[in-house]
């Protein structure tokens, strides 16, 4: 009787203090690494090795908040058949052409586009893909309301984020024993003729879109700093993370070095 | 069973949470791992597919990768993945062998790892090795208590 009593005021005193029981377990952690623009190759040898250092517990979850050069990627399905032009014509336009382990189809990446890489761990947070995947198309709904952009989620079969039928946000996840890597792309102002050389993220007849088109091309936007610190703010606080560090790490190389 | 894997499918479409699904089926005769694989051992041989909690955290299965079959699978390492909402998610084996048969139904079927994931939506057959460390998984009572504990971490 005496250990109910005090496991009931435990939970009443915790109630009167509006405490969650997940602030009772401490707080969550995560590093940003602020990294501008990457290689894509480059970026996915680092995540490599940090997908390997977060399963062995070596770091906590990690944020990368970078943009690629020009960089068409296809995911694990290998949707050739979803790219447009031959790969010696991509090459000619300046754009590079990769083949990837992460879900999703085929996408452009690019100056003035938004990437998140989280590489965390869902089962510390006992997260499964479809709520992650949720979690991140949430993110980038927050953001572009900042701007009185109305983005929402897409329906079964059309994972993204859409204004109306027009796609500004994509999602591209691997998941490994539990620890993710890929991530989000958010349209700021990319040029979107390159996603002409694709059917984007194999689904035909719809138009890609971005925050600038969406505000108005006669509105201003802040820099793209602040919308990345901007749309990483989104991240955290969706993801519940209390403990945020930022690094500045646009001199990291691709085994972690600086 | 039948019914409670109905109201998964119907929750997986509806793209509603539940927090700590009562109706997560986890069947008496298999054992499993953390990682939400089960395992039927007949003999010398095994059955293994991703349980039912997994499928629902998953959503709705799109592809899934198979191994070659005669290729040899570890224990705790990865042998496949499956794709679902745009995120591919690695299947490791609970077993260490070889793979004498793969489900070829799922290259066109992969949505049977939703609705069936413990008979139609099976994913390899293993022949197994003498040093498959059986008692190192998890019964099915304490495989349901490791789902509640992960699911009331969120």
């Amino acid at each position: 009787m005496k250990k109910c009593r005090i496991s009931l005021y435990g939970s009443c005193f915790r109630h009167f203090l509006f405490i969650s029981p997940q602030e009772m377990r401490g707080p969550r952690s995560i590093e940003i690494w602020k990294m501008g623009a990457v290689n894509y190759l480059e970026a996915l040898k680092l995540q490599e090795k940090l997908t390997s250092d977060r399963k062995t517990h070596k770091i906590k979850d990690t944020l990368l908040s970078l943009q690629h050069p020009p960089t068409f990627t296809l995911g694990k399905r290998r949707t050739v058949h979803n790219v447009l032009v031959s790969e010696a014509e991509l090459k000619a336009m300046g754009a590079e052409l990769h083949y990837t382990e992460r879900g999703g189809d085929a996408t452009f990446h690019g100056p003035r586009q938004v990437i998140l890489y989280p590489i965390i761990s869902l089962r510390d947070i006992g997260t499964g893909a479809r709520k992650y995947v949720e979690n991140l198309e949430s993110t980038m709904i927050e953001l572009a309301s900042l701007y009185g952009v109305k983005a929402r989620a897409g329906e079964t079969g059309e994972t993204g984020v859409w204004v109306g039928q027009r796609k500004i946000g994509a999602i591209g996840v691997r998941i490994s024993s539990g620890i993710t890597s890929h991530g989000l792309a958010f349209n700021i102002d990319p040029d979107l003729n390159y996603f002409k050389h694709i059917v984007p993220c194999g689904i035909p007849d719809k138009e890609v879109t971005s925050l600038q088109k969406e505000v108005g091309l006669g509105q201003k936007l802040p820099s793209e700093q602040v919308i990345h610190e901007q749309l990483v703010s989104c991240f955290t606080k969706i993801f519940g993370y209390t403990d945020v560090t930022w690094r500045d790490k646009t001199s990291v190389s691709s085994d972690g070095n600086e | 069973m039948a019914r409670s894997l109905w109201a998964t499918r119907a929750a997986s479409y509806l793209r509603i949470n539940v927090p700590c699904r009562g109706f997560a089926t986890v069947l008496k005769d298999l054992k499993y791992a953390d990682s939400h694989e089960w395992v039927r051992v007949e003999g010398e041989s095994a059955t293994v597919g991703i349980t039912d909690h997994a499928q629902d955290h998953l959503g709705e299965v799109v592809y899934v990768e198979l191994p070659e079959e005669g290729s040899k699978v570890e224990q705790g390492a990865s042998f496949g993945a499956v794709e679902s909402v745009k995120a591919t998610s690695d299947v490791n084996s609970p077993v260490s062998g070889k793979v004498v048969e793969v489900n070829k139904k799922l290259s066109d079927s992969p949505g049977l790892v939703n609705s069936s994931p413990y008979e139609d939506g099976w994913i390899i057959k293993v022949e197994l090795e003498d040093d498959s460390d059986l008692p190192c998984l998890m019964d099915p009572e304490r495989y349901t208590k490791f789902c509640e504990k992960e699911d009331a971490s969120r």
